[in-house]
């Protein structure tokens, strides 16, 4: 585990460089199981951050959230850089932003994580009910434990942990300028099982399943905005002339509006498991995003968000693709 | 008014016998619960906190259709809800009711809205007192509570092996009329175990704020950079709007298939940045931080200057839901600590 006092003085330094704008890391939460997300401008607020496993959120989807106004006649553009923590799952979306070049490598100090899992929400309140206290917690390769208010209980890693992190391939980082800590040991390999069990599924079974998901849909995007893929100055979603999904929320527009984010996401995907985290009516949206992910991973040997030097899948051709899946 | 009981285990009995209504209540649909027509009293559910999606969308839906219209024609078809239906609201929180009673000022400031109003005449609100409050509820400090009993007809309370309802107005009483012999008459016991039942659920709200000042200051606070250790993290979703029960905000769109054509209106969200942006391409609020600063503000200025009420009843739906900590109380607590006088021109 990541040494936090070490963390935080590592955060003090790269802020305190001229050329560092601001850093993005997680603070505590104000109640239960809740980390937020914190975007810090100076070395003093750097006794805030926090590293253990209530730190779910994507740190990379707050890279290309930040909106710019338009600079004054005069003067200059702050191009100062972005400090951001990552865990490894966190560090695949800064691969594949630097692979569309969403960004230069430059513009970013990449502090990397190695990382033994993190808590699923969710799942903590089937175990611990409605938690007001603020809570921390530690996670080794074999258990978590948790701290309410000072009694610590200590929970099997399968019953509180995310799903993405029981099947993690990539718990180190994949890109970084710095380490904070010793890599992790890697302990699972991912089969895709949950997908071969929807795939089982009839074409009948199937809709009726995602009817009922897209029937809950508010159309809130916030699986949109968390996502860090879905970096599009102008979604086609919110687009008004011409208007390419209507906004009444009723099931042909929700379904329209989540095939087309699924779709948006293939060979991009990273994984990271925020759309479905942030979704207030709990739809299972990571179930296509894992559908189209192991159909690119099989039909063109392509997984997104590995190799900074790769094509982005969409601007590649390899005549060694399968190709069994044309006739 | 009166004083009714019933078995809980006669719920789905009570339920069925409504059926002069068309009755609403709280399914379980996965793990989510949510008010919707009841077609079997079965599956109605009294095992939970409170709903995700609130049920403003009983009042305002989440798209409704004004009038309907063919492309070329000059005739309307109104589409406004029969203010003489009658439907029963059942198992409604007291936050989402309370709530009712803030956001129907708006719809009858300039234009009584006659899709809101008949909605809210031809309704029937059964509420359910809570004997749980979760962890991030803070009504009372918002003039609710548990038990409290504003915008409802009818309040009902778990009282173990029965509930125990009681009727607040002649529409309450009229649903307990419609519904034949299945209730039973309560007396002073079950009045009194309800008390303390209210009680006790006022004890367990850890959550609170102190709102005196506020409305006043908030506007001088336009700009100030304490809005951004907040908005820096926003991820401009609309979670906290939609699943607020007094946000009241919407789009009208226009919609054709063919000729047939309807002019209808759905939720907007004054966290999208198309909400404010102008025909001409500028937009007021340009950032996160002017709109999280709007939200807030709205709610606790401008909503309380123009209608004297607070546009929150405090369900702490916002602050459960929000992906990224963004808490509605931490943002009031932190704005009484920011002077004016560090405000900025935004």
């Amino acid at each position: 585990m990541v040494d936090e006092s070490k963390l935080r003085e590592k955060a003090a330094e790269v802020l305190a460089r001229e050329d560092v704008r601001r850093l993005i890391g997680w603070k505590r939460g104000t109640y239960g199981f809740e980390a937020a997300p914190c975007v810090i401008k100076d070395a003093s607020e750097a006794e805030a951050l926090i590293f253990d496993p209530t730190c779910v959120q994507n740190p990379a989807s707050f890279i290309t959230l930040e909106e710019k106004k338009p600079v004054p006649r005069g003067q200059e553009a702050d191009t100062r850089k972005i400090a951001v923590m990552v865990k490894g799952c966190d560090s695949r979306a800064i691969v594949q932003q630097l692979v569309e070049k969403a960004y230069d490598r430059d513009h970013v100090i990449v502090l990397g994580i190695p990382c033994l899992g993190v808590i699923d929400r969710r799942k903590a309140a089937a175990l611990f009910g409605d938690v007001a206290s603020q809570v921390s917690a530690k996670v080794d390769a074999e258990k978590v434990a948790v701290d309410v208010g000072g009694d610590v209980k200590t929970v099997d890693r399968k019953d509180i942990l995310m799903d993405k992190c029981l099947r993690c391939r990539y718990p180190n980082p994949l890109v970084y300028d710095e380490l904070l800590a010793d890599e992790v040991e890697k302990w699972a390999g991912d089969e895709f099982a949950d997908v071969g069990e929807f795939e089982g599924q009839s074409p009948e079974e199937k809709w009726a399943f995602w009817e009922e998901q897209f029937s809950k849909c508010i159309r809130c995007y916030s699986c949109r905005n968390v996502c860090p893929m879905c970096y599009c100055v102008e979604c086609v979603v919110t687009k008004l002339q011409p208007q390419w999904t209507r906004r009444a929320t009723d099931i042909s527009e929700n379904t329209v509006y989540h095939i087309q984010r699924a779709w948006h996401l293939a060979g991009r995907c990273i994984e990271c498991m925020e759309c479905q985290r942030v979704c207030p009516v709990d739809i299972p949206i990571m179930t296509l995003n894992r559908k189209l992910t192991r159909d690119v991973k099989e039909m063109f040997e392509y997984e997104p968000g590995v190799d900074v030097e790769a094509q982005p899948l969409l601007a590649s051709y390899n005549p060694q693709d399968p190709e069994d899946f044309i006739m | 008014m009166g004083d009714y009981k019933f078995a809980k285990t006669k719920l789905a009995e009570v339920i069925g016998a409504m059926s002069d209504y068309q009755v609403v209540a709280p399914v379980e649909s996965g793990e989510v619960v949510r008010f919707a027509v009841v077609d079997d009293p079965a599956k109605v559910t009294l095992e939970f906190s409170n709903t995700n999606v609130p049920p403003k969308e009983l009042m305002f839906p989440e798209t409704e259709t004004l009038f309907r219209f063919r492309l070329g024609g000059t005739d309307l078809e109104p589409e406004v809800p029969d203010a003489a239906a009658r439907r029963a609201v059942f198992g409604i929180r007291p936050c989402d009711a309370m709530a009712y009673t803030i956001v129907e000022k708006l719809y009858n400031w300039d234009f009584p809205d006659p899709y809101f109003n008949n909605r809210r005449e031809a309704t029937t609100l059964v509420g359910y007192a809570c004997a749980e409050p979760c962890a991030n509820c803070f009504c009372p400090s918002l003039g609710g509570g548990p038990g409290s009993e504003k915008g409802l007809d009818s309040i009902a309370f778990d009282l173990g092996d029965t509930m125990y309802l009681k009727t607040l107005t002649d529409k309450g009483e009229e649903l307990v009329k419609a519904l034949g012999g299945v209730l039973e008459s309560a007396g002073e016991a079950e009045a009194r175990a309800a008390a303390k039942q209210v009680e006790e659920a006022e004890g367990k709200i850890r959550r609170s704020i102190d709102t005196e000042g506020i409305a006043e200051h908030l506007p001088e606070l336009y700009g100030h950079p304490f809005w951004e250790q907040f908005s820096d993290r926003c991820l401009s979703c609309g979670i906290c709007t939609f699943l607020c029960p007094t946000c009241h905000c919407f789009d009208i769109q226009d919609e054709s298939e063919g000729l047939d054509a309807r002019r209808a209106r759905m939720w907007d969200t004054c966290m999208f940045s198309e909400y404010s942006l102008h025909a001409s391409g500028h937009n007021p609020r340009p950032t996160r931080k002017e709109r999280t600063c709007n939200r807030v503000s709205h709610k606790y200025s401008f909503f309380p200057t123009n209608f004297d009420a607070i546009a929150c009843v405090g369900c702490g739906r916002c602050i459960n839901y929000c992906p990224v900590n963004i808490d509605l109380l931490d943002i009031l607590e932190k704005s009484k600590q920011a002077d004016a006088k560090e405000a900025q021109d935004a």
